[in-house]
């Protein structure tokens, strides 16, 4: 063949796509042709398939004309023809009807053909089965799984994985063939011999079959425990990933029962010293996530000697995977890892990036505030030569230390603000710093000034609209409340006499904010003059924003008490965004009078600045704990943890979001109620308590809603039985105290009737006084049980059902429930300014970690943890915890200084809150526990 | 060069020339087993065919491309997506099902009414006569009103596939006929 024919079917390589319609056309006459030219059609098929890798997709009809048209090459022999036809149907599938059609001919295939083609072709069977026709192909897996060939082995065992969400019952019918596949080694058939540098196997086919075992008996923890066992013993399992796989399950099993680490110790520590590095990681790994409570120290310690170790291998994915799991143990436990350090410094140089900047990171949290200051050294020297990604984790890192060691602020801000105007850098590195000069601003507030005006030296020579926009909006906030304001002024100003209209736009409203500095009437004037010249400005925005500024300013000089010009210019709450998008989402939905009704966002939840701040700060806090807690980290998905190791927090996840909207879910669900509409606006809802194991045949969890004169116990009932429905499902809450309780019943809403697996929520509702009143509730569900004809769904007539009643547990309304968290940024200054104090001693007997502790305290409490004391430090047996939080009602501010001290007879706990208001102080204090 | 004039050859004998030969039927008919009896010459074990069987095989220096369609209601709408380039039909009717002959010879007709098959030969194979109670050829042809076909050459055979009786028989008839109509 010429170079010239070949070269004509390989245009591909130059990466022109081909026409999607010449290519349908060509592959439905080729197709139908007779006989069938087996190489044309092979092109052909790859075109096709090019098309589609690259996105192009086909109308329906198209699709299935084109599968039924690849459907007549099964009358070819040849098997390169065919596994590309197979590679073509399991494209198809996905566009096109009716494509059981293949289903016989695959079939076939897979009992008949060529050992060449059967993996393609059981592959592709499993695209074209359904739930009906799966039982057909049954004995086919089961004689594929248990093959010898170990390619054929592996494609019917990958395969059942996509075969279990069509056809679960099908798979399910093969699992002693896929335990038999588990324990056997299976070697490919044509390569003779094996030596021990070649061995002629991987064995891969051990890790598909463990796999798909796990997930026809992952429900099952005795089936899964025995799995280990059967499996970890002797030498059954030579594949390094299914060890691995093994490794996970043990992680999983401990996540769900703490207990049984007696059992598995020893193995995790023999997978310590395994061969093969990768089993050794995972094993270390899972150790080093385990609570430390359930797990010795000395186990600790090996593991993290093996990761030592590998930190010198020279398989440069080893030592990434090894650093990598060292930087997560870094961030809860960093003197943990002291012992690494000398490898960890000679890994700053490491050729690989990577590595390098994990090793940074992991260094600057093993760092004291001693050694803070040198190791910035070392990285202004090292971060003009590394690439934007590794730049923005470094950058992710210091922020973080900022919250740390707020007293390091100084080093902390010279070396951001240095990379800010000397590096280069795209706008992702770009707005990382400034955000985190923004988090020191906000959160740490004696560098506030220093760091304010360097930003308005950056913004004289930035780039980048967006954060030119947000250096502006933050110095139009803070300041305002500066000692010099007329500082910032000029250079808001010039901004305005340089830049764009966007910029200017926002440079006026930054300005208009310095009007509203009280008693400065110098600076007052200046900046009316000020807004007078940019009211000739070329554009229409900035024209406007000027002019409303000036009528506001105008309109509270004459009348100086009056506060709506000072609250439009000088927002004091935002709204709570995802609550506002919920309800603007849900306004657009619902529109029924063409928008003559206007947006209600009196609704909406409005956040204080130091609201905001607290769920900022606690924001924080979480994405820093969650790249630990190794419960988010689910076994068998690898995506999740590749984002985080990137460093880059992709906004908050959907779990934070729901967080968000609960609050205004709440709200919605209960002002729908008629009942409930008198006693006025939700002043505090609680988040879900658990009642009830989350295995009773009834799941029952509490919310407390707190009015102003009212409490509202909502029970959200979830029904597990399959059979049985619930009529007239009530809560009996009675106050422990009995009759003298200062609140008083006044409605119950029952729930009509709970079908099997719905959920749906019943209310009890007191009336209190306005004051802070602290209860516990005793509950009792009541029901009617009505068994259900399984034809109809409906109960047997006549079948009265039998009245029947569940005990729950008990509900507590602590004065917790009156409390946000609030977030102040000195947290002593602001505790010394509280006027009542109150002390409380506690003795708790159990035996619990000090953790465990501080995270009921700051649970019960709803206060926000700060300073970072939120975390205990591992090794010494006592803490300091500091939490500062505000009363919902009156606004009452509250800090609390626990110290507790962990002895043989267990934890004493001293606490001392300072409050604006005697009563709440003295409430959260004396139930803290 | 070889290649060229054995190809030539080939092509003066009519080796070389495919002839697509559909099987159709209701389900149960027994398409499949007279499938691989011609294949192979024996009786296999099958189960319902959930799409297509297609076999190449080789009769009287002819290669035939034998398409065996599942049977099921839910398959039959799918059969005219295979008729283009047929050079022949096999109807297949399971002569005890008299319950059905009037659904076959109703899918029959229409089958015969798509343009595609204007030109092609059909035979119909009366099968299962091993089993007792099972209709004669005759009759069969009668129920499946085969004389009012105009312009086609048919016939029909009384067949029995798992002992190979009269499979043969009507497929040399179908080859003569086409011979001599289409080649």
């Amino acid at each position: 063949m010429s170079t010239h024919t070949y070269k004509k079917f390989e245009e591909a390589v130059s990466g022109v796509l081909p026409d999607k319609m010449t290519v349908y056309q060509e592959c439905l006459n080729a197709f139908n042709e007779s006989p069938v030219n087996a190489k044309r059609c092979r092109t052909l098929i790859s075109r096709l398939l090019q098309l589609l890798a690259q996105g192009e997709t086909f109308p329906k009809t198209e699709a299935t004309a084109l599968f039924f048209a690849v459907s007549k090459l099964f009358q070819h022999p040849n098997d390169s023809l065919r596994q590309i036809v197979y590679l073509a149907i399991k494209e198809l599938s996905v566009i096109s009807d009716d494509v059981l059609m293949a289903t016989s001919s695959i079939m076939k295939d897979v009992q008949n053909g060529s050992d060449a083609i059967k993996p393609n072709a059981i592959r592709s069977l499993t695209r074209v089965l359904d739930e009906t026709t799966a039982f057909s192909a049954e004995r086919l897996f089961k004689s594929a799984v248990v093959s010898k060939h170990p390619s054929i082995s592996s494609a019917a065992l990958v395969s059942s994985y996509h075969l279990l969400p069509v056809a679960e019952a099908t798979v399910k019918r093969y699992i002693s063939e896929t335990q038999e596949a588990v324990s056997d080694l299976k070697t490919y058939p044509y390569v003779s011999g094996a030596s021990d540098y070649y061995p002629n196997s991987t064995y891969i086919s051990q890790y598909h079959a463990l796999g798909l075992l796990y997930m026809l008996r992952n429900s099952d923890k005795i089936a899964l425990m025995k799995i280990v066992q059967q499996y970890s013993g002797g030498n059954v399992l030579k594949n390094q990933l299914a060890q691995v796989q093994l490794v996970k399950f043990v992680g999983n099993l401990l996540q769900r029962d703490p207990n049984v680490i007696s059992q598995f110790a020893p193995l995790l520590s023999g997978w310590l010293t395994s061969k093969h590095e990768s089993v050794q990681l995972e094993s270390a790994k899972l150790i080093t996530s385990l609570p430390d409570r359930n797990v010795s120290p000395d186990l600790v310690a090996a593991a993290i000697q093996t990761l030592q170790g590998l930190l010198t291998v020279p398989r440069v994915t080893t030592r990434f995977a090894a650093v990598r799991v060292l930087n997560r143990i870094s961030m809860v436990a960093p003197q943990k890892i002291v012992v690494c350090n000398p490898e960890l410094e000679s890994l700053i140089n490491d050729s690989n990036r990577n590595i390098s900047t994990y090793a940074i990171t992991t260094l600057l949290k093993t760092g004291t505030s001693n050694n803070i200051s040198s190791l910035i050294k070392t990285i202004t020297k090292f971060i003009h030569d590394i690439s934007d990604d590794f730049k923005i984790i470094i950058v992710d890192a210091i922020r973080t230390m900022a919250f740390k060691f707020p007293e390091e602020w100084k080093s902390i801000f010279d070396f951001l603000i240095n990379t800010l105007k000397h590096g280069d850098g795209g706008f992702i590195f770009k707005n990382g710093i400034v955000e985190a000069l923004f988090d020191l601003v906000e959160f740490v507030p004696q560098s506030k000034e220093t760091v304010l005006e360097n930003l308005c030296d950056f913004i004289e020579d930035c780039e980048y609209n967006e954060i030119l926009v947000r250096v502006l909006h933050l110095l139009g906030k803070e300041g305002p409340t500066t000692k010099n304001p007329s500082l910032y002024v000029r250079h808001i100003y010039n901004r305005v006499v340089l830049e764009n209209s966007i910029i200017r736009s926002a440079a006026v409203v930054a300005l208009s904010k310095f009007a509203m500095v009280k008693n400065d009437p110098v600076l007052l004037n200046s900046i009316e003059s000020l807004l007078r010249r940019i009211r000739n400005d070329p554009d229409d925005e900035v024209r406007d924003r000027a002019t409303i500024a000036l009528e506001f300013i105008e309109f509270s000089k004459s009348q100086p008490e009056a506060e709506v010009p000072q609250e439009l210019i000088n927002l004091t709450y935002s709204y709570d965004l995802g609550a506002l998008e919920s309800k603007l989402t849900h306004y657009m939905a619902s529109n029924q009078d063409s928008f003559r009704t206007p947006f209600d966002s009196s609704s909406v939840q409005k956040l204080t600045e130091e609201e905001r701040k607290a769920t900022e700060y606690k924001k924080r806090q979480e994405q820093f704990s969650a790249k630990l807690s190794p419960g988010k980290e689910s076994t068998p998905s690898r995506s999740t943890d590749a984002d985080k190791a990137n460093g880059n927090y992709s906004g908050p996840t959907m779990e934070e979001h729901g967080e968000d909207l609960r609050a205004t879910r709440y709200a919605e669900e209960l002002s729908s109620i008629d009942e409930f509409a008198e006693f006025g606006a939700i002043v505090n809802s609680s988040k879900d308590v658990p009642l009830t194991e989350t295995e009773a045949e009834f799941v029952v969890s509490g919310v407390k809603h707190i009015y102003n004169s009212h409490v509202v116990l909502q029970f959200n009932i979830t029904n597990t039985l399959s059979d049985v429905a619930l009529d007239n499902v009530s809560v009996a809450s009675t106050p422990e105290v009995g009759e003298t309780s200062p609140l008083n019943e006044l409605l119950t809403i029952p729930i009509d009737r709970l079908a099997p697996s719905e959920t749906a929520a019943c209310y009890v509702a007191f009336s209190k006084s306005e004051s802070i009143v602290t209860e516990g509730f005793l509950n009792t569900l009541y029901f009617t049980t009505r068994e259900l004809d399984p034809a109809t769904g409906e109960p047997f007539e006549g079948d009265e059902g039998f009245q029947d009643e569940y005990e729950i547990d008990s509900l507590f309304i602590t004065a917790g429930d009156y409390i946000k968290g609030a977030f102040v940024g000195n947290f002593s200054a602001s505790y010394d300014e509280l006027a009542h104090s109150e002390v409380a001693v506690y003795n708790i007997k159990e035996d619990n970690s000090l953790q465990e502790i501080i995270d009921k305290i700051i649970a019960n409490t709803n206060c926000l943890p700060l300073e970072n004391s939120q975390f205990a430090t591992l090794d010494s047996n006592s803490h300091t915890l500091k939490v500062f939080g505000k009363g919902i009602t009156g606004g009452a501010r509250i800090g609390l200084v626990v110290r507790m001290i962990k002895s043989s007879k267990g934890i004493a706990l001293k606490a001392e809150g300072k409050s604006d208001d005697a009563e709440l102080c003295s409430d959260v204090v004396n139930e803290l526990v | 060069m070889g290649n060229f004039f054995s190809s030539m050859f080939d092509r003066l004998w009519g080796v070389n020339k495919e002839l697509r030969i559909l099987i159709l039927g209701l389900d149960g008919a027994g398409k499949t087993t007279i499938l691989y009896r011609l294949q192979i010459g024996e009786v296999v074990t099958t189960k319902p065919t959930i799409g297509f069987n297609v076999e190449t095989l080789a009769y009287k220096n002819l290669k035939l491309n034998v398409w065996d369609l599942g049977g099921q209601t839910s398959i039959r709408p799918y059969w005219r997506c295979y008729y283009s380039n047929t050079a022949a039909v096999i109807f297949v009717v399971d002569s005890t099902d008299q319950d059905r002959m009037a659904t076959a010879s109703k899918e029959l007709h229409m089958m015969l009414q798509e343009e595609e098959l204007q030109d092609a030969a059909l035979l119909v194979f009366a099968n299962k006569q091993d089993q007792p109670g099972a209709l004669s050829a005759s009759e069969v042809s009668k129920q499946l009103n085969l004389v009012e076909l105009k312009d086609r050459s048919w016939s029909i055979v009384a067949s029995s596939a798992i002992k190979g009786e009269g499979i043969t028989e009507g497929l040399d008839w179908l080859i003569d006929v086409i011979k001599e109509e289409q080649l």
